[in-house]
């Protein structure tokens, strides 16, 4: 079962997912230059009343396996405690520790 | 080698423009094209954690087969339990004065 901190970034996750178009035309009239200020400003107003969760910055890439927010090897979204646990078990493929 | 005149240039960058399909912008003005024109992330998004299975999740995508999940039947008995013996949770505070903080201060 994941924490809640996991949780809570699969609902980050899911905002996103639902919101990135809407979000995208807003930012594109938004930061748009040649568009009249007026309507890049109610652009914008609109872009701040998106909810929290749906910004990809509130996203967080945890561990898999102990849903820890630091310390992550990206490769085996892992954190680093757990990537050893798993290497020295033998579950990660291609992974072995150093002995020179 | 004769000096070029920058309307000239102009005028080629232009041509490059329409011919290799790009927005003439010699200003530099943002557009916010890269807006549009960046890769959605959500998708990628969305499958960073393994889909977990487990008894009380295919129970509610499949309510007709009827599932029970045993584990969660025995704590809801647990549950009743433990209220029949007083021990159950307390009732939620309906004014501030009834929440347990305020009791404490006094």
């Amino acid at each position: 079962m994941p924490n809640i901190r996991v949780l809570r970034d699969m609902k980050a996750r899911k905002g996103v997912f639902d919101n990135e178009v809407t979000r995208r035309a807003y930012l594109y009239v938004a930061r748009n230059q040649t568009l009249p200020p007026q309507v890049r400003h109610q652009a914008q107003l609109q872009l701040n009343t998106f909810g929290r969760y749906t910004r990809p910055t509130t996203v967080k890439n945890r561990c898999h396996e102990s849903g820890r927010g630091r310390g992550i090897i990206s490769e085996f979204a892992l954190c680093r405690f757990q990537f050893r646990l798993k290497a020295l078990a033998g579950e990660l493929n291609g992974v072995r520790k150093a002995s020179w | 080698m004769s000096a070029v005149f920058p309307s000239r240039i102009a005028k080629l960058n232009r041509l490059r423009c329409s011919i290799f399909q790009t927005i003439y912008n010699p200003t530099g003005i943002r557009t916010g094209a890269k807006y549009l024109r960046a890769r959605l992330r959500g998708p990628s998004m969305l499958d960073y954690y393994p889909v977990e299975m487990n008894i009380s999740k295919i129970a509610r995508l499949y309510p007709e087969l009827e599932i029970t999940d045993e584990d969660e039947e025995q704590r809801f008995q647990d549950v009743e339990d433990r209220k029949k013996r007083g021990k159950g949770a307390p009732k939620k505070a309906r004014t501030k004065e009834q929440g347990r903080r305020a009791q404490r201060r006094r």
